[in-house]
């Protein structure tokens, strides 16, 4: 008796620093975000006035939001289902082939991920640039030299996939990374019955890679989406600002240009907890839709 | 066993003790506050205050308390660089005995103070403009946060006879940029001005034998005049630039008046005949712009559209005096000289004009000394304060600072002597309306009539029904 209660004491006192910290930092600070959304705040006095679901009410109605949702999808979708893509075919390669350089390619394809988004803007400004370009340099020798710049970060319906390419671009090594670790640990005895079998590299992959790494992918999955909606602020911040008129607006952008630039701070929080709930409940749903019974190899 | 379960238990519980000791200090160190490395001499110049040199200053003119007083003063860094502050900083404690002025000077100053300013914490006077993207000075003034500043314009200049609000310049302090509430109070102090307009290589037009457009008319015919050299009239550097443009042409267009009641968001006001002109004005120059410009008008890519005017690839481009500072490091065309001139009357006859733009110093509410405050913001317009300033070029709405001007800078101040209006101003600070940003509406669709995404039409409606919302929250 005595020692059972020493025992739960113990491990009370042994799991509380954590706790602490995750009440602090994580529990505390959402709960608030919350509240404050129930809020018309400006962020510095203390005047704060109880508005009830009024900033969610305005919210619906508000053009330029939903604007920046779909954006937001947008990125979602073609980011997930490009890079997913991508990197799952570089993985299955640089894992299942012998080609000169593995370690090579690796390398190069991580490096995107060590650099900051900053840095990357700035290299993606350079390749846009409609004068002087890579992309435009390179275009001009079919489209001819004189011919009219194409404007990748001025073109409204262009200027969002210009976004698409460079996060793509910056995620393509982290992922492969994921890939590739997970199917380093698919046996090699089953890809070698596979070929007495006469299975393709094709068949292979979709047979046997895909499914036996399948939870990973399904962890990337939420992965996508979290880092989606958190790194394109950072790429509009460097790359557009949200331009050219509001073109590039997305979630994070314009929850920060409502909480600060104009200083409503309770409304940028009911921004806030969209996105949280959407978050939450799109990872829900990709999670629910790819579950499968895992394979045990 | 026994001895090692004590021990564990001793280390979890040393754990969650010094989880708390970071909360204890709530980081009241001044010193700790990015200092930008002030010179050794300024940091400290009387710091070491025995109890006979505390004792004289208890009846010093700045009627502080017997004990050393700590000024908390944050600057913004600008164009000018943070020298000069750390001069004006000495100068106030060289001049009022017993004070000492805690300087924090940013590129950033809002990221810098505004986390303690959360937790309740001020700094005294805060010299930081409105317009910037944090927007921390319109943020306190919606919120009614500021000191009123009227009993600072009564004060004499420390040191000088004469009162603060004689010293400066007519025409400053009756505007919505020093009285936000347009109540006719003033909440913000005018610092350092700057003419805006539109900035163009003389040089290209004495190559060409162009004449330097005086009307919108010969602005058009030059326009097509330098299309067929390849030349585009006009670009811009971001459309932040077209608040001042806005405002110019605004002004240009109806009066002083009109122009008020278009910051006051009269109702209908944006949808008058004075500010359609405006509005087909700007599509028009549209028309003329660098076909590049769109692409390049974000923060990353600004400078290139700039560059067009250096590299004669565009001739006007919209901009403040800080302009040439800024690209005094780029490549240019041969025989490139700087010009300026004010922007063009828009009815016909009119006189041209050039919006005022005006960082601001402003005291918290909240701070603590307030009295100190204001007269440290009484000592920014002493003859002493201005000629340090002036150094740095910083000018201040004070008659006669801007003799002190050498060079390109003296020609770009002296573009109202030349006739033009000086446009003064901005929008009327009202309660924050949620999802209604009147400058993103107003300059940020530039983009799109340049572009030919948005018709004019659809500008305008959106402008006046932003104008219609900010109303209801004008008290």
């Amino acid at each position: 008796m005595k020692k059972s209660r020493a025992r739960s004491v113990f491990i009370g006192v042994c799991v509380a620093p954590a706790v602490i910290l995750f009440i602090i930092f994580m529990l505390i600070p959402t709960f608030n975000v919350f509240k404050m959304s129930l809020y018309k705040w400006g962020g510095y006095s203390n005047n704060k006035e109880f508005v009830g679901f009024n900033n969610f009410k305005i919210l619906i109605e508000d053009a330029n939001f939903f604007r920046s949702f779909q954006n937001t999808v947008l990125l979602i979708v073609c980011v997930t289902i490009v890079t997913m893509a991508l990197s799952l075919i570089f993985a299955a390669i640089l894992s299942r082939e012998k080609i000169r350089g593995q370690n090579f390619f690796r390398i190069v394809f991580y490096i995107p991920n060590i650099l900051s988004v900053v840095v990357i803007s700035a290299i993606f400004s350079a390749i846009y640039d409609p004068n002087n370009g890579l992309l435009n340099s390179i275009l001009g020798i079919f489209r001819g030299a004189d011919s009219d710049p194409i404007l990748w970060l001025g073109d409204q319906k262009l200027v969002i996939y210009s976004l698409v390419i460079a996060m793509i671009w910056q995620a393509i090594g982290y992922y492969m990374v994921m890939y590739m670790a997970s199917m380093a640990s698919v046996p090699e005895s089953l890809y070698e019955s596979a070929n007495l079998e006469g299975a393709g590299r094709i068949q292979q992959f979709f047979s046997i890679t895909l499914p036996l790494i399948w939870t990973n992918v399904r962890t990337t999955l939420t992965f996508f989406v979290i880092s989606s909606i958190n790194l394109s602020f950072l790429f509009v911040k460097a790359l557009t600002g949200g331009g050219p008129d509001g073109a590039t607006e997305v979630f994070l952008s314009y929850m920060y240009k409502q909480a600060y630039t104009n200083s409503s701070y309770g409304y940028g929080m009911a921004i806030g907890v969209v996105v949280f709930l959407f978050s939450f409940g799109l990872s829900a749903v990709v999670n629910y839709a790819t579950k499968r019974e895992p394979l045990e190899f | 066993m026994k001895l090692k379960k004590v021990i564990s238990l001793g280390m979890a519980a040393l754990m969650t003790a010094t989880l708390f000791a970071g909360c204890g200090d709530s980081g009241k160190k001044p010193e700790d506050t990015p200092n930008d490395n002030p010179p050794a001499d300024t940091q400290q110049p009387a710091d070491t205050p025995d109890e006979s040199n505390e004792a004289d200053n208890t009846d010093d003119a700045a009627g502080a308390g017997g004990e050393e007083q700590v000024l908390r003063v944050a600057a913004f860094e600008g164009g000018y660089g943070s020298d000069m502050w750390h001069e004006i900083a000495a100068a106030f404690e060289a001049s009022h005995p017993g004070v000492k002025v805690e300087l924090t000077v940013d590129k950033k100053i809002e990221d810098v103070i505004s986390p303690s300013m959360k937790a309740g914490d001020y700094p005294d006077v805060v010299h930081l403009a409105t317009g910037r993207e944090a927007a921390l000075t319109e943020t306190l003034t919606k919120e009614k946060a500021l000191l009123p500043l009227t009993d600072v314009l009564e004060m004499n200049v420390p040191g000088e006879s004469v009162k603060v609000k004689d010293k400066i310049v007519p025409g400053f302090l009756d505007t919505l940029a020093t009285n936000p509430y347009g109540d006719g109070v003033t909440y913000y102090a005018p610092m350092f001005y700057s003419p805006c307009g539109l900035f163009y290589n003389a040089g290209l037009f004495k190559e060409k034998g162009w004449t330097v457009p005086t009307t919108w008319e010969e602005m058009w015919a030059l326009g097509e005049t330098a299309k067929a050299e390849g030349i585009a009239l006009f670009t811009y550097p971001t459309t932040g630039y077209f608040d001042a443009f806005t405002y110019a042409t605004l002004s240009s267009a109806g009066g002083s008046d009109f122009f008020n009641s278009c910051m006051t968001y009269e109702d209908g006001i944006w949808e008058s005949e004075n500010a359609t002109k405006v509005f087909n004005l700007i599509e028009k120059l549209g028309t003329y712009t660098e076909s590049t410009t769109v692409a390049n008008a974000n923060n990353d890519n600004f400078t290139k559209n700039q560059q067009l005017i250096l590299d004669n690839k565009a001739i006007f481009c919209p901009n403040g005096t800080w302009l040439p500072g800024e690209m005094a490091e780029a490549p240019r065309a041969d025989g490139f000289e700087w010009g300026f001139m004010a922007i063009p009357a828009v009815n016909e006859g009119g006189a041209g004009c050039s919006f005022c733009w005006f960082e601001q110093m402003w005291i918290p509410a909240a701070a603590e000394n307030q009295d100190m405050a204001k007269e440290f913001v009484a000592y920014m317009y002493s003859d002493e304060a201005a000629q340090i300033f002036a150094k740095s070029a910083a000018i201040q709405p004070i008659a006669g600072v801007s003799n002190y001007l050498e060079g390109d800078n003296k020609m770009f101040y002296s573009i109202y002597d030349n006739g033009a209006t000086a446009v003064m101003g901005g929008f009327a600070a009202t309660a924050p309306v949620e999802g209604v940003n009147m400058l993103d509406t107003l300059c940020g669709t530039v983009n799109s009539i340049v572009s030919g995404d948005k018709t004019v039409a659809e500008w305008q409606a959106a402008v006046e029904e932003a104008s219609d919302k900010l109303r209801d929250a004008m008290e």
